[in-house]
């Protein structure tokens, strides 16, 4: 940005329309011409007050009174009330690491089960395992999480003490001599001053008292704060600036509100030399943004710390779960219903079978009810303490039916499915150069379910770069542009070039050129000279090669206002300088200064903004530009003119254009006095502020002469309409939700070819209960009388399906939302296939995508860029922010963030579908092999007099989920594919599988129960009926149990893979010989009972064949099933696939496939 | 938050962009298989095919070997009060058991026993041992008392035993004294234990102390002269066994013995069954490649074979009567829905 200069040595500020509210009413270092003098008024005067009370024992009491709500700060007298200027990101110290990380961990239900489980086994009557191996897995687990999770603070950590440390020149305090000597971040205190040189960053909220520029003004980047990278503008009081530069230092006393995490609000004001000076967010720079294009600035420090604004909006997305987590519980409370039920199955047995052999127990070898060296019972103390201890034993070793590490692993595949979401190149945007971000990180699945897509239209579907098509100027319109040639100004040598050109009208150009004093042409003057003045943009200029060549480029956070002064520019009106207090203008090779005295920025209420200018001529003129509705109300009634312009602003938004109406009206000497007055008055006040502007600017906005109107075109972006048509192929219903009125909405839905001329309109835009709740009632019947019309309709299929939009007006949904009526608008927007809301409030967004969210189980997904739509994308299921132009907020608030709208159809349609399908199938699948490996521990309890003695060796049993079966399914989860990228993209409707909930349901938890108790069997009872009456002893029967459990597992998981990559190869294979080798290692640590048995049952042939039969046996009903289905009822999925593979190459085969296979 | 230059800048957002390479587009060569029928039918097919010629040569294996079981804990106690019987130490508990050998038995036979309804998988049975003690060089120190051997640790007077616990203690006793035609034999009892057992888990410098002096005998005496890693017996006990039916090996003839001969085997039952209702039999057994005489690993073989074939013709019928071309894109569920609107 180093090529960014202002055009002339004096900075060129302004404060942005919609957030930097008041402007500086006293232009600096210049006689004042009207010479106004204005009695400061009481800041801290309640809002209602008109008469301004500079008593001194005033301010002081209400001082008091509202202590809690502002703080006083002491220029250059650091106070150490408020919080320092240390930040802290860090969670732990290393004191507190262990307990509070233990404790942020055990916060998670299923880490408290596993818990529970540990405990229990260390119980002395119940352990099962042996107590170091029982508490290993959740060892584990804490310590991986736990070193994760002090990387990632030791990290934070050193950020902070980076940041902590930096340096910034601080004043010294008044005893020492005035000057800036350097001082670390976390020594500053609130009432410092301190000094930021170009480029540096702010250590803290300061407000700005005096710049580098004479005016006071200073740019910053706020990159680091909201994600724009326009520089705003941001102003030093004149009083300061001036003290500053007199005596080197600043006094006084700042009062300002208490912190908050209003990023774009701050109200303050200083008392200096007696006087009061009001400061808004034009005069406060805040933390972590970057000083630019100005030599220096001073501020003192308001905010330190943990108070600052950056720090305030520290706070991640909102936490969302996912659909399946949601539905895996149900599963999960089935799985502890068995669970308890086997394990009263095993303890009641275990009781039985003592209670039938109650008096034999002491002469029982393998029981031995006494101790002779005590002569007491040993370990035995009756049948119902028996069943107790059984039941919790039985507890501890069935517990992986509930499969903990399920958790983890679906954590480790969400991450991978990020991580290639990331890297997906479909969805990195070139022109932004943004990829994609995962920002929620447990809800990748829910991309693959979605029903309902809800989109903002600005800066969404369209690129919100506006460009200059067409002016209406007193009644007459021209809109035959064509010629694109620009116009440059010549000032010093230097050519002056704005950086974009607008095609401009030639009649319009002749006669602004030619004119004279002829009054139309006046007319024309004063509209370019409105376009040029009433706004917000700072003109930057930019070097180019040609060292005599500059660019002029407009940098201002309305596109509208940045086309608006494009386009006054080809027409020769250039807007080169902006200070606090006049803008410089270039009008037709004049240079001409014109001094803001006042401005009214836009705000939603007034739908306008207004400049009073002092012009060259000693007039004083206020320009207003605003939307039509808000305009019209304003006018003189010159009814010619008026409708005229009416006429011209409807063709215009036919078009699909966006249009602004533009007037003014000259003041006289008594109205502008008046006017300043108040102005004065409202923006020193501190509390109310706002409403007194708007006050002050609705009185002043009257009587206006309307100069002409404007049409922008809002340029679609890239693939929209294609991506919409995708996405409705899908399945899901595309609404349009946005603040632009009807007939914008109405063409924009036609031009992304949402809206055809086939539709059936419902429009409901009233203004009124009753008849919002006719309309409706209309709508219904209409609905309806067309349901039956196409139902018969489909009888005959010339005229199948009448397809409905529903038009609905933000005004109407002010009576609907939160009323009786959204039920019947639910109803109706549910038969509608499209819907556009227009005029929309952000709250409205939420609580539209709220009526469909709370009566349906469909997945809704909410897109949008702005600020506004923030509200929209925290309400919907999945919300995802375009990181596009309208700053951050939307990303910040996001789920997933991407360049373009266009990507949601990759996005939905093949990631989503891959996520859903991996992670119902991953879900499914761990539930499945645990049960499989509990129920094979649970037949062999049969048969041990029911002691929940395990053949598998207790470490086999808890590497079991932790090593043996856990990789290939996280592998799995993260790579496979069921369908290539092209092939989802070709048939969206394959997009259906999820909205059918088709991979994760009740049935295939029962199927992959069944065959879990199947294969259970067939692993126990072969090697039983096998080995009865021989000589085998239990290890190494369990060798065989473990070996043959999870090379089923493995394979199970082999033939549900649909695509096999050298990774997921290595993996399964992989898995199974690492199986194998922990089998060989545990049974080579001789103080173990199994020492030696895997050699020496696999140096028999009999091992061998059971290995072979088992694995045989239990899948041959999988196998059965799964060809069977996909050869008789196959899925979309499965025709795709084999489409895939085969293609139309079948066709000619059909008759021969039973044939071949017979030969 | 630093400091950055536009060219750092620069780098930093085209460092943004992903690189390409087939693994992070997810485009690694793979293979896809589809369960086309053909290869249905000819896993199906293939699967009956080696399964059972496998089950009948498993099936003949297991035929050929001959198998001996005599059940002998019934009549080998002819006094009413079986448990008052076999606690009595001083009456002589030999039994004469005659056996007629149906077909010739070749050499080696293995001796077993095979107890029935004993659970040397129960839990409080298996977790009562200590396999340190059983190669310690430090099994004598009084000191290293060893609470997993509890209840059978140490003797009434605290001193310890050695090898501890209920398993060692329930030493199978019983012994058996074989003659074929009033000629005497030979038992090998010999190498009947794991050698990695003998070599690794029971130390050669272990000696029994205070065996079966708990006060409560549970079985068998061991001698006190010899080291544990050759008291074979010892250790085939300890080898648990994974089912409540078991047998384990005694010894082996080494000669082979002829059809019709008379096989008189002199037993000392001393081992207590009776009070939990176990039964105890000897197997004589001659050895094969499939392990002892079981029938069931073949006729599982033949049947999950069979099975197979069977679903292999089963497919092929289905495919014939319901044929569908793969990848037909009329079958896809909105198609179908198409053309049952135009229907």
């Amino acid at each position: 940005m180093s090529s960014d200069r202002p055009l002339t040595d004096a900075a060129s500020p302004h404060p942005p329309a919609s957030q930097l509210p008041p402007p500086q009413p006293e232009p600096p270092v210049r006689a004042d011409p009207l010479g106004f003098s204005v009695e400061v008024p009481d800041p801290f005067r309640p809002p209602l007050r008109d008469q301004p009370d500079p008593t001194a024992s005033q301010p002081e009491l209400l001082q008091q009174e509202d202590a809690a709500e502002s703080r006083a700060v002491a220029v250059g007298e650091p106070s150490a009330e408020f919080a320092g200027n240390a930040i802290r990101t860090a969670k732990y110290s290393a004191l507190t690491f262990l307990p509070r990380n233990l404790f942020e961990q055990f916060r998670r239900l299923s880490y408290l089960y596993f818990l529970a489980i540990t405990v229990l086994n260390q119980l002395p009557q119940v352990a099962v395992f042996g107590r170091g191996a029982s508490a290993l897995p959740l060892a584990f687990v804490l310590l991986v999480t736990a070193v994760k999770d002090a990387y990632e603070d030791l990290r934070r950590h050193r950020s902070d003490r980076a940041e902590n440390n930096r340096l910034a020149a601080v004043l010294s305090a008044p005893p020492a001599a005035a000057e800036f000597a350097p001082r670390k971040w976390k020594h500053l205190r609130v009432g410092d001053v301190v000094r930021v040189e170009s480029s540096e960053t702010l250590p803290a909220d300061m407000v700005l008292l005096a710049t580098s520029d004479a005016t006071g003004v200073a740019h910053v980047q706020t990159v680091n704060l909201d994600g724009e990278t326009n520089l705003k503008t941001r102003y030093a009081r004149q009083e300061t600036q001036l003290r500053f530069s007199r005596d080197g230092g600043v006094g006084g006393v700042l009062h300002c509100e208490r912190p908050n995490r209003n990023i774009y609000g701050f109200q303050a004001n200083l008392e200096i030399d007696g006087k009061r000076v009001s400061l808004g967010p034009s005069n406060i720079v805040l933390r972590g943004c970057e000083l630019k294009n100005t030599a220096w600035a001073i501020g003192v420090v308001v905010y330190a710390g943990k108070d600052t604004k950056v720090m305030l909006n520290n706070s991640g997305p909102p936490s969302k779960r996912s659909r399946l987590e949601t539905q895996l519980n149900r599963e999960t409370v089935i799985l502890s219903i068995m669970l308890i039920g086997m394990c009263t199955t095993a303890s009641v047995l275990a009781g039985i079978w003592v209670l039938n052999h109650r008096g034999e127990l002491e002469f029982t070898q393998f029981f031995r009810e006494k101790d002779y060296t005590t002569g007491k019972n040993y370990n035995y103390y009756g049948i119902g303490m028996q069943i107790f201890i059984t039941f919790l034993m039985a507890v501890i070793v069935y517990q992986v039916i509930i499969p903990i590490s399920l958790y983890i692993s679906m954590e480790m595949v969400r991450l991978g499915q990020a991580y290639f979401m990331g890297a997906d190149l479909d969805l990195y945007d070139k022109s932004s150069s943004s990829k994609f971000h995962c920002r929620a990180l447990n809800i990748n699945e829910d991309l693959g379910q979605i029903k309902y897509v809800f989109s903002d239209k600005t800066g969404t579907l369209t690129e919100n770069k506006m460009v200059f098509q067409c002016a209406s100027v007193h009644g007459v319109d021209y809109s035959s542009a064509k010629d694109t040639s620009g116009y440059s100004v010549v000032v010093d040598d230097l050519l002056f070039t704005p950086k974009m050109a607008v095609r401009t009208d030639p009649q319009l150009l002749k006669m602004l050129r030619n004119g004279g004093s002829d009054e139309e042409a006046k007319l024309v003057l004063d509209f370019f000279l409105a376009l040029a003045a009433c706004n917000t943009i700072v003109p930057l200029v930019l070097d180019t090669k040609d060292p005599r060549q500059k660019l002029i480029d407009y940098q201002g956070e309305s596109p509208d206002e940045q086309a608006l002064a494009y386009a006054a520019a080809s027409y020769g009106i250039v807007l080169v300088e902006r200070t606090s207090g006049y803008v410089m203008i270039d009008v037709l090779g004049d240079r001409q200064r014109f001094d803001i005295l006042g401005l009214h920025e836009f705000d939603s209420d007034r739908k306008r903004m207004s400049v009073i200018i002092g012009c060259p001529d000693k007039t004083v003129k206020l320009y207003v530009k605003g939307a039509d509705s808000s305009m019209f109300g304003i006018t003189n009634k010159e009814l010619d003119n008026v409708l005229a312009t009416k006429a011209h602003l409807h063709k215009y938004s036919s078009l699909g254009l966006r249009t602004l109406v533009v007037g003014m009206r000259e003041l006289s000497q008594p109205e502008f006095l008046d006017w300043q007055s108040a102005y004065e008055n409202a923006s020193t006040s501190v509390l109310g502020r706002g409403n007194l502007l708007r006050s002050v600017a609705t009185n002043i906005e009257g009587n206006i002469h309307i100069l002409g109107a404007t049409g922008i075109e809002d340029k679609l972006q890239d693939g929209v309409p294609e991506a919409i048509e995708s996405l409705r192929q899908a399945g899901m219903k595309v609404w349009i939700l946005t603040g632009d009125k009807q007939e914008t909405a109405i063409s924009i839905g036609y031009s992304c070819k949402l809206l055809t001329n086939d539709m059936t309109q419902i429009v409901i835009n009233n203004s009124s209960k009753e008849s919002c709740k006719k309309s409706l009632e209309e709508a219904l019947a209409t609905t309806k009388e067309l349901r039956v019309a196409s139902s018969v309709g489909t009888l005959n299929p010339e005229s199948s399906g009448v397809i409905l939009a529903l038009i609905v007006d933000g005004n109407s949904l002010v009576y609907i939302l939160e009323t009786e009526l959204q039920e019947e608008l639910f109803k109706v927007a549910t038969e509608c296939s499209v819907v556009l809301c227009c005029r929309m409030a952000p709250l409205q967004k939420a609580g539209v995508v709220a009526l469909i969210k709370n009566r349906t189980d469909d997945m809704t997904l909410a897109i949008g860029d702005g600020a506004n739509d923030v509200s929209m994308i925290q309400m919907a299921d999945v919300g995802v922010g375009i990181s596009g132009q309208e700053g951050g907020q939307a990303v910040m608030a996001s789920d997933f963030s991407m360049g373009q709208f266009r990507f949601l159809v990759p996005l939905l349609l093949v990631h989503g579908h891959w996520n859903y399908q991996r992670m119902g199938y991953m879900i499914l699948y761990n539930f499945y092999k645990n049960a499989t490996f509990v129920l094979v521990l649970f037949w062999y309890v049969l048969y041990t007099s029911f002691t929940l003695t395990t053949a598998i060796n207790e470490w086999s049993s808890l590497l079991y989920t932790v090593l043996y079966t856990s990789l290939p399914t996280i592998v799995v989860g993260i790579l496979d594919k069921d369908l290539s990228k092209s092939t989802l993209l070709a048939y969206p409707k394959l997009y259906g599988t999820g909205q059918r909930n088709e991979k994760y349901n009740v049935n295939l938890f029962v199927l992959n129960m069944l065959e879990a108790l199947w294969q259970s069997l067939v692993v126990f009872y072969i090697p039983y009926f096998a080995y009865r009456q021989s000589t085998i002893d239990m290890s190494s029967l369990g060798d065989l149990w473990a070996l043959a459990s999870v090379i089923i597992v493995n394979m199970q998981l082999a033939m549900d893979i649909f695509r096999w990559n050298w990774i997921i190869h290595a993996f399964v294979w992989g898995t199974i010989a690492a199986t194998a080798i922990c089998l060989f290692v545990i049974d080579s640590i001789w103080f173990l009972p199994g020492y030696g048995a895997i050699f020496h049952v696999m140096g028999t042939g009999l091992f061998w064949l059971l290995l072979l039969i088992i694995i045989v046996a239990a899948m041959v009903p999988h196998f059965v099933i799964k060809a069977f289905t996909e050869h008789f009822n196959p899925s979309d999925s499965q025709i795709a696939r084999e489409m895939e593979k085969f293609g139309a190459l079948n066709q000619v085969n059909r008759a021969e496939i039973p044939m071949r296979t017979v030969s | 938050m630093s400091v950055s230059g536009s060219e750092s800048e620069a780098s930093r957002r085209s460092s943004k962009k992903p690189k390409y390479s087939k693994f992070t587009q997810q485009e690694l060569p793979a293979c896809k298989p589809l369960l086309t029928p053909g290869i249905v039918i000819g896993a199906f097919s293939l699967i009956g095919i080696v399964f059972v010629p496998i089950g009948l040569a498993s099936l003949s294996a297991s035929q050929e070997i001959v198998e001996l079981v005599d059940r002998y804990d019934e009549e080998c106690v002819t006094a009413s009060d079986k448990i008052g019987f076999i606690q009595d130490t001083k009456v002589n508990k030999a039994c004469t058991r005659k056996i007629t050998v149906p077909k010739p038995m070749k050499g080696p036979i293995h001796i077993y026993y095979q107890l029935e309804n004993f659970y040397q998988n129960h839990r409080r049975y298996v977790k009562s041992r200590s396999d340190q003690q059983l190669r310690s060089k430090d099994y004598k120190d009084p000191k290293a008392v060893i609470k997993s051997c509890d209840p059978e640790a140490t003797t009434g007077d605290g001193s310890l035993i050695v090898p501890c616990g209920l398993i060692a203690w329930s030493l199978f006793n019983d012994t058996y004294a074989f003659s074929v035609n009033k000629k005497e034999v030979q038992v090998n009892k010999k190498n009947i234990a794991w050698a990695s057992d003998k070599n690794s888990k029971f130390g050669s410098d272990v000696f029994p102390i205070n065996f079966q002096k708990g006060g409560l005998i549970g079985g068998g005496n061991l001698n006190d002269k010899l080291p544990l890693s050759e008291q074979e017996d010892l250790i085939v006990w300890m080898r648990t066994a994974a089912l409540p039916t078991f047998r384990k090996l005694y010894g082996r003839i080494e000669s082979d013995i002829m059809a019709s001969d008379e096989i008189t085997v002199v037993i000392q039952n001393n081992y207590n069954t009776y009070s939990f209702g176990g039964t105890k039999a000897l197997v004589l057994s001659t050895a094969s490649w499939i392990g002892g005489k079981n029938n069931f690993i073949g006729i599982a073989y033949v049947a999950v074979g069979g099975i197979c074939l069977f679903l292999a013709m089963g497919f092929v019928v289905l495919y014939v009567i319901k044929p569908r071309t793969l990848g037909d894109p009329s079958y896809l569920s909105w198609n179908k829905e198409d053309a049952g609107y135009s229907h």
